[in-house]
Order: structure tokens, then sequence, then C-alpha cells
């Protein structure tokens, strides 16, 4: 008994030292995002009360570029204001006068589903967007995602409240697009290098394009109507032997300072989808 | 008594600096420097040891808190308080009863530049490998250590070096 004193005496500084390493383990380990305690986080309340106080310093600095943020917001939902009460005025005697169902206007066949950006990456290989509107506010896998500058992503997942885009700058993402001067069309795909250009693939030797061409979405899919910019054309290079270009492509969103998009609604996404598979079921 | 009251600021100090301005540099994208091991750095030679581990646990757990990275700094800082008393007794001749404080007068310059250099370096390596919580991409892991260890020494040599005389 009195060696195993002497053992513990002798040895008490390596014990602790085990054991407060086995408490830290542990505590790394049962640290899986979401159960994690309250008590060692920045949720505690004397914690989050010091980020208060701090926060309330640092938060004049950036009054500026808040207020810029807004303005700029109250423009755009003022358009949007003028812009639907036009379509309105169009709509409404149309629908009354000609019963017989005439070619319906393709602005007419989206709504949009506001939505702001809680989480955002743009220095991994590959990046997520996490959006604050999920099922119950009507996004749906499938649906392509723009913000005022152009086309952001596709949505990938969908939670009750929350939901995941693919933006372009993720290389499991390819988006059709096409010149808007041409026509000609091909997809495009992140390479991981820089988060404000990507490559173009597909576009033969004989397609004629200059430099700061526009890219357009092409329409093919359930995602995105026709015409929403995607970016313009950078740089390109052709070798002797190569059949198609290598086209550098400047994004025309940025991703680094988005804060907040629309999510397109496509109203005949299911009426598209069951008449095209129900021509390739046939036998 | 002095000693002891130094310490306590410099805790205070330290933490405060390291939450509210090191840990909201993000230069070049990981850039975070680690100066709050300065408080267990500058303990006396001789305080207890088991002492040491218990207040850098607390240190780390205080930091992890603020970080919302339960355990990663408390278990960096508890291996550096342990490792601190081999480390001083490799690079120092420092004689029994005698009870520096670690600077550049109590240790002479090159001894102490040895001492922070490599508990620096050991505590950087444990925390960024934990906190990527794998081997795969050791190479930006390892870049990450070494970037980051860099300017901790440099923040703390330079900090050391402010002082004048026997403090």
């Amino acid at each position: 008994m009195r060696k195993l004193i002497a053992f513990l005496i002798k040895y008490s500084v390596v014990i602790l030292f085990i054991l407060l390493e086995l408490l830290s383990f542990g505590l790394i380990v049962n640290n899986n995002g979401y159960q994690k305690s309250v008590f060692f986080s920045s949720g505690n309340t004397v914690l989050a009360s010091l980020y208060e106080v701090s926060n309330s310093v640092v938060e004049y600095f950036y009054l500026r570029q808040a207020n810029n943020g807004l303005a700029l917001e109250n423009t755009q939902l003022k358009n949007q204001l003028v812009e639907l009460k036009n379509q309105l005025q169009v709509i409404a005697p149309a629908d009354s006068v000609n019963q017989n169902q005439l070619q319906v206007d393709p602005q007419n066949e989206i709504s949009y589903i506001y939505a702001k950006v809680i989480h955002n990456s743009t220095n991994k290989m590959q990046n997520y967007i996490t959006l604050n509107k999920g099922e119950r506010d009507g996004i749906r896998v499938d649906m392509g995602v723009v913000n005022e500058d152009g086309v952001v992503g596709i949505v990938a997942k969908v939670t009750e409240k929350f939901s995941v885009v693919i933006p372009v700058i993720n290389p499991k993402l390819q988006i059709n697009s096409k010149f808007k001067s041409n026509n000609y069309s091909g997809p495009i795909v992140w390479e991981g290098k820089d988060y404000r250009f990507t490559k173009l693939n597909d576009i033969a030797r004989h397609v004629k394009f200059a430099l700061g061409d526009t890219l357009i979405t092409s329409g093919y899919t359930y995602s995105f109507p026709e015409g929403i910019l995607i970016g313009t054309v950078d740089d390109f290079v052709i070798n002797e032997s190569d059949a198609y270009y290598d086209i550098k492509i400047r994004l025309a969103v940025n991703f680094r300072t988005l804060s907040h998009v629309q999510v397109i609604n496509y109203l005949n996404y299911e009426e598209q989808r069951q008449l095209e598979k129900s021509v390739t079921q046939q036998p | 008594m002095i000693l002891f009251l130094q310490n306590i600021a410099r805790f205070i100090l330290v933490l405060l600096v390291q939450v509210f301005v090191l840990n909201n540099i993000r230069f070049s994208g990981f850039i975070n420097p680690y100066i709050y091991i300065l408080f267990i750095l500058l303990l006396p030679t001789r305080f207890p040891r088991s002492l040491s581990l218990i207040l850098g646990f607390i240190t780390g757990l205080i930091i992890d808190s603020f970080t919302n990275t339960p355990g990663i700094h408390a278990f960096a800082t508890v291996l550096l308080a342990y490792l601190r008393n081999p480390v001083i007794k490799a690079f120092t001749s420092i004689e029994e009863g005698v009870n520096p404080v670690p600077g550049f007068y109590g240790f002479g310059v090159g001894p102490f530049i040895k001492y922070v250099v490599t508990l620096v370096l050991l505590h950087h390596t444990a925390f960024f490998f934990l906190e990527v919580f794998s081997f795969m991409n050791a190479g930006q892991t390892v870049l990450r250590i070494l970037m980051n260890s860099f300017v901790t020494i440099t923040l703390i040599i330079g900090l050391q070096s402010l002082k004048s005389g026997k403090t």
C-alpha cells in the first residue's frame, strides 16, 4: 500500500498529464457539430455577451457596407415592383378576354423564391452554399439559383428549413451554356483553381467568337430559363492539333460576397418531366 | 507576490488579445497566430509541474470555448505545459535553487529562442493536426504549421525583446 502511494506521488505529474490529455481528447471526439456541449462553446452566455461587446465596437466599421447593400437591395425591390405591376396589367385583360390558350410568355413560367446565404465557401475544392429556405418555402431539388449578377448554382439537397446549393464553382456541376451571339452551346466545368474563373468545353474549331463575348444559359434544362448571364470570355487558346477550344470564362457572380440569392421555381417542372419520361419509357 | 499578480495580469491580457484581436486575423486565408501560450511559456522555471498542467488545461479550454473547438487547444496546451520542463532542462544550465523567469535575461538569448521555437512548433503541430483530424493532405497541414509557427515565434520574440531589464 505504501509502495502504491509512493508510486502515485512519484508519477503524479505523468498521471495528471495523461488524465488531462484524455479529457481533452474526449472533448474533441465527442464534439460532433450538433450536440456539442453548450458550456464550452461561444453559445455560453458569458462568452456570447463578451463577443456581443466586441461586435458592437467592430460593427461600426461595417456600417457603410451595410448601408450600400441595403440601398442596392431597395432599388432592386422597387424595380421588381414596377415590373410586376406592368406584368399584371398585361396579363389581366388577356386572361379575361381571350379564353383560348395562347402561348404562355416564358417569363410567366417561372417564379422566384428569395433566400439568404447562411454559409458559403470559395477556397475549397468542393464548394457548397447553404440557404435559409427549404422545403416548406417551396424549394425542391434541381431548382436553379441566381442572384442579380447571374447564375449561382443548382439546389442539390433540401431539408425542411434549409437547402444546399452546388455552385458553379464546384466540379460536380456542369451547366449547359451557349454564346449569346451565335447560339453554339457547351458545358462549363470548374477546374478548382480560382473562384472567379471557369472553363467552357466542347466549342469546336469552326465557331467564331471573340474575347468579351457573353455566355448565357441555354435553357435545355429544367433548372434555368434561357438567357441568364453566366460570364464572359476572358481568354482562349487552341493548338494546331486540337478540335476544340480551351476557353476561360470570367464568372459574372462574385462568390466571395454572395449574400442574397433567388431560387428559380419552374412551374411546369412536373409536367415536362412526366412528358419526357413517358416518351423515353415507350418501347 | 508581484510575480503572482504579474502572471494573473498576463493571463488576462494574453487571452483578451488572442480572442479579440489575433483570432480575427485571416491574412492570406490561414494565418492565425496563437500567442496565448505565452502565459504558460513565461511561468517561472520551478513552477510546480502539476499546477502548470492544470493551468494549461484551463487556458486551452477558455480559448476553445471562444473558437468552438472543444478540447483541441486544451490538448495542445497541456502537451506544451508537460514538455516545458524537459525542454528547459535540455537547453539551459540553471543551477539548483535559482528560479528565473523564462526570458532573454533569465535564460540567455540563444537558449530562450531555442526554448520558444521548440515549444511553439510542438504546440502548433499538435493543434493543427488535431484541427484537421486526418493525415490526408499532410503537406498542407505542415505548411500551415510552419507558417503559423513562424508568425507566433516572431510575435513572441518581438514582445519579449520590447521588455527591458530584469522582469
